[in-house]
C-alpha cells in the first residue's frame, strides 16, 4: 500500500499543480495586477506553449540525450499525434455529439473523448516510432538522422496530400475513405474542437517529466545511457542493445504523439502540415542539446528558455532571430556540453558550489 | 570435475587470413586458464568469438552443455561468459556505481512499466542490486569512489572497475583481456592476489589474456599457447616453459650454423 502511494504520488501531485495553474493563470480579457508585471491571457498562452516544449524537449531527450542516437523526425511524432487526435475528437464528436464544437468545462463528456484521443495519438506515434527505430539498429549518427529527417519529411508530404476536412453536413453523403482521409491536405486541419488547457497540458508535462526521472534512475535507464557511452560495451555487458534502442525511440515517439495532439487542441485548428517541418524537430534538438545531453532539468530549462526568449525579443522585430542564433552560438562555445551535461542540475558541481553545499553525495536507490 | 566451457575445433578467418584454426579448448568449473601468444596470434580474436562479437566459421562452443554458436553478445553474456576489454571500455560519463549496475541488469525481472510505477519489483530489485553493487565495490576497493565519475579515474582503478563490471553480470566464466597491461610490478602483484581471490569469493572459472609471463605462469594452472591462429601448444605452466615450440614461438628458430 505504501509502495502504491510512493508509486502514484508525484503523478497525483503534478495533476493538482497543473490544476492550480489552470486555475490561477488569466483567460480572455482578465488580467492579474502584480503591480510591475501584468499578466494577461497572453502569458497564458506563453505558459501553454512551454509546456508543450517541455514534453517534446525532455521527450526527444530520452533518444538524443540518454541512448545517443540522432533523430530529426520528432516533429514528425507530434504531427503524427495532432492529427490522429483531431480526426479523432473531430469525427468524433460529430458522431457522439452531433457537433464539433468543444464543449464548457474541464471535466465533460468531450473532455472523456478528448483523453481518450491523447491516448490513441500516443499509442499511434509509438507505433510509427517503432518503425522508425529499427532502422536505428544498423545506422548510427548522420545516417540515422537523415533517415529520421526524411520520415517528417515524407509524412509531411503525404499529408499535404489529403482531403478537405468534413464538417457536420457534408459528413453525410461522405464515403469512408473520405472521412478517413479527411485531414485537410495544405489547408490544415481546421475545426479541431478547443479541449486543451493549461490543465492538461501542465498534468501531461510534468507527467512526463517523472515518468523520464524515474527511467533516468533506474537500472534500466542506465541501459540506456550504457548504449550512448560504449555499444559494444554495452552488449557485452548483456544489455540488448537493439531492444534499448527500439524502445527509446517508441517512448519518445509516445511523449511527442500526446505533445503534437495537446498542440492541436490548443489553437483549435493545425495551421498547416508544414508547420511542423524539420525546422521544428531542430527547434527541439536544440533544447536538448542546450540543456545537456541527458539531463532533464537541463531540457525543461531550455525549453522553457526557448521558448520565451523569441517572444520577449519581439522588441527587436526582425532582428530577434538574429539575436536569438548569437545567443545559441555563444552558449554552445561558454558551455559545448550544454548547461548541465549528462547531470541534474542538482549533480552539478558549479551549482553546488553556488548553493555552498558540501560536495557530500546523497545518492538513494 | 565437470565441464564448464568446451569449445570444439573453432575456426575463424578474415578473407584469406586464418585469425583461428582448429582451435579447441575444455575448461573444468574453477580452472584458471591462460591464452598467451606473441602479438597477432588470434588471442583477442578467440575472445570475441567467444563472446559473439564474431560467430565461427565452422566448429562449435558448449557452455554448460548450452550451445553458444549463433548467439549474439548479450545472450551470450547473460547465458554466463562476462568479459572485460584489452583497452578499457568504461561507461566513462557514467558513475563508478553506475557502470556496476547496468552490468547487474541482467538480474533485474521487472519491467520499464515497474520502474515507472514504482512497483514493489522494482523497489526490491533496485534495493537489491546497489547493495550487490557496493559490496562488489567493497571487494575490488572502490567503494569510497562509488559516486566518481568513471572516467575520472586513475588507471589501475579502471581496470579493477572493468572486472568488477564483468563480475556484476554474475558470470560463470570471465574472459580478462590484459588485465595487468600497462601497470608496474607492485600492481601486477595486487592484481595477481585479486584474480585468485575473485575466482575464491565468486566461484567463478577464468580465461586470461597475458604477456606478462610472471603473472601467467604463477597464477594459471593450464595455459594454451596460440600463434598465427593455431594452437601450437596446450599443458601447466612447466610444460609450456620447455615446449621448443612455444620457444621458438617467442624467441625464433636458432639460427642454421649453430645448428650444425
Amino acid at each position: 500500500m505504501v509502495a502504491l502511494l510512493r508509486g502514484f504520488y508525484p503523478y497525483a501531485i503534478a495533476i493538482l499543480i497543473a490544476f492550480v495553474m489552470y486555475k490561477v493563470m488569466p483567460v480572455g480579457a482578465e488580467k492579474i495586477d502584480l503591480g510591475i508585471l501584468q499578466i494577461n491571457s497572453f502569458f497564458t498562452k506563453v505558459t501553454g506553449a512551454i509546456g508543450i516544449a517541455i514534453i517534446m524537449a525532455v521527450s526527444l531527450n530520452i533518444v538524443n540525450g540518454y541512448t545517443g542516437q540522432f533523430s530529426l523526425g520528432h516533429a514528425g511524432f507530434m504531427a503524427i499525434g495532432a492529427y490522429t487526435s483531431a480526426w479523432i475528437t473531430h469525427y468524433g464528436s460529430i458522431h457522439f455529439f452531433g457537433n464539433a464544437n468543444a464543449m464548457e468545462g474541464l471535466f465533460t463528456k468531450g473532455s472523456a473523448l478528448f483523453v481518450a484521443s491523447l491516448l490513441a495519438a500516443g499509442l499511434v506515434s509509438a507505433l510509427f516510432g517503432y518503425l522508425v527505430g529499427l532502422p536505428s539498429l544498423r545506422l548510427r549518427g548522420d545516417y540515422l538522422a537523415i533517415v529520421t529527417l526524411g520520415f517528417g519529411e515524407i509524412l509531411r508530404a503525404l499529408l499535404n496530400q489529403t482531403q478537405p476536412v468534413l464538417d457536420e453536413f457534408d459528413i453525410e453523403e461522405a464515403t469512408r475513405g473520405e472521412i478517413f482521409t479527411g485531414l485537410g491536405g495544405a489547408l490544415g486541419f481546421s475545426g479541431v474542437p478547443k479541449y486543451s488547457n493549461l490543465f492538461w497540458v501542465w498534468s501531461v508535462a510534468i507527467i512526463t517529466v517523472i515518468i523520464c526521472y524515474r527511467l533516468k534512475q533506474s537500472i534500466h535507464g542506465k541501459a540506456f545511457l550504457s548504449i550512448r557511452e560504449n555499444e559494444i560495451a554495452a552488449e557485452a555487458m548483456g544489455v540488448p542493445t537493439t531492444h534499448y534502442k527500439v524502445a527509446a525511440f517508441a517512448i519518445a515517439a509516445f511523449f511527442a504523439g500526446v505533445g503534437g495532439a495537446l498542440f492541436a487542441h490548443t489553437l483549435g485548428n493545425i495551421v498547416s502540415p508544414n508547420e511542423m517541418n524539420y525546422q521544428r524537430s531542430i527547434d527541439f534538438v536544440i533544447m536538448v542539446v542546450l540543456g545537456g545531453m541527458g539531463s532533464i532539468s537541463g531540457s525543461v530549462i531550455a525549453a522553457v528558455a526557448l521558448t520565451i526568449l523569441p517572444e520577449s525579443l519581439r522588441e527587436f522585430s526582425e532582428y530577434r532571430m538574429i539575436v536569438y542564433a548569437i545567443l545559441l552560438i555563444v552558449f554552445m562555445i561558454v558551455r559545448p556540453d550544454g548547461i548541465f551535461g549528462i547531470r541534474e542540475f542538482w549533480e552539478v558541481k558549479w551549482i553546488r558550489r553556488l548553493f555552498r553545499r558540501t560536495p557530500k553525495e546523497t545518492h538513494a536507490p | 570435475m565437470s565441464v564448464l566451457l568446451d569449445i570444439n575445433s573453432i575456426s575463424l578467418s578474415f578473407g584469406g587470413l586464418k585469425a583461428l584454426s582448429d582451435f579447441n579448448l575444455l575448461m573444468n568449473k574453477g580452472d584458471l586458464q591462460g591464452l598467451i601468444g606473441p602479438n597477432g596470434a588470434g588471442k583477442t580474436t578467440c575472445f570475441n568469438v567467444l563472446t559473439g562479437v564474431y560467430a565461427p566459421q565452422a566448429g562449435e562452443m558448449r557452455l554448460d552443455g548450452k550451445l553458444l554458436n549463433g548467439m549474439c553478445c548479450n545472450q551470450i553474456t547473460r547465458a554466463g561468459l562476462a568479459r572485460t576489454f584489452q583497452n578499457i571500455r568504461l561507461f566513462g560519463n557514467l558513475t563508478v556505481l553506475d557502470n556496476v549496475l547496468v552490468a547487474s541488469r541482467t538480474q533485474i525481472r521487472h519491467t520499464m512499466f515497474g520502474t515507472v510505477l514504482r512497483s514493489m519489483g522494482h523497489l526490491r530489485e533496485e534495493r537489491a542490486l546497489h547493495a550487490e553493487a557496493m559490496t562488489l565495490l567493497e571487494v575490488f576497493d572502490l567503494a569510497h569512489l562509488a559516486h566518481e565519475t568513471s572516467r575520472n579515474l586513475p588507471y589501475g582503478s579502471q581496470r579493477r572497475l572493468e572486472i568488477a563490471r564483468a563480475l556484476a553480470t554474475r558470470p560463470k566464466i570471465l574472459l580478462l583481456d590484459e588485465p595487468a597491461a600497462g601497470m608496474n610490478p607492485q600492481e601486477k602483484k595486487l592484481l595477481a592476489e585479486l584474480i585468485l581471490s575473485v575466482r575464491e569469493k565468486f566461484h567463478v572459472t577464468i580465461l586470461l589474456i597475458e604477456h606478462d609471463m610472471c603473472l601467467v605462469m604463477s597464477i594459471c594452472e593450464r595455459i594454451t599457447v596460440l600463434d598465427h591462429g593455431v594452437t601450437i601448444a596446450q599443458g601447466t605452466p612447466q610444460e609450456i616453459q620447455c615446449d621448443p615450440k612455444v620457444i621458438e614461438a617467442y624467441l625464433g628458430k636458432p639460427m642454421e650454423s649453430e645448428a650444425i
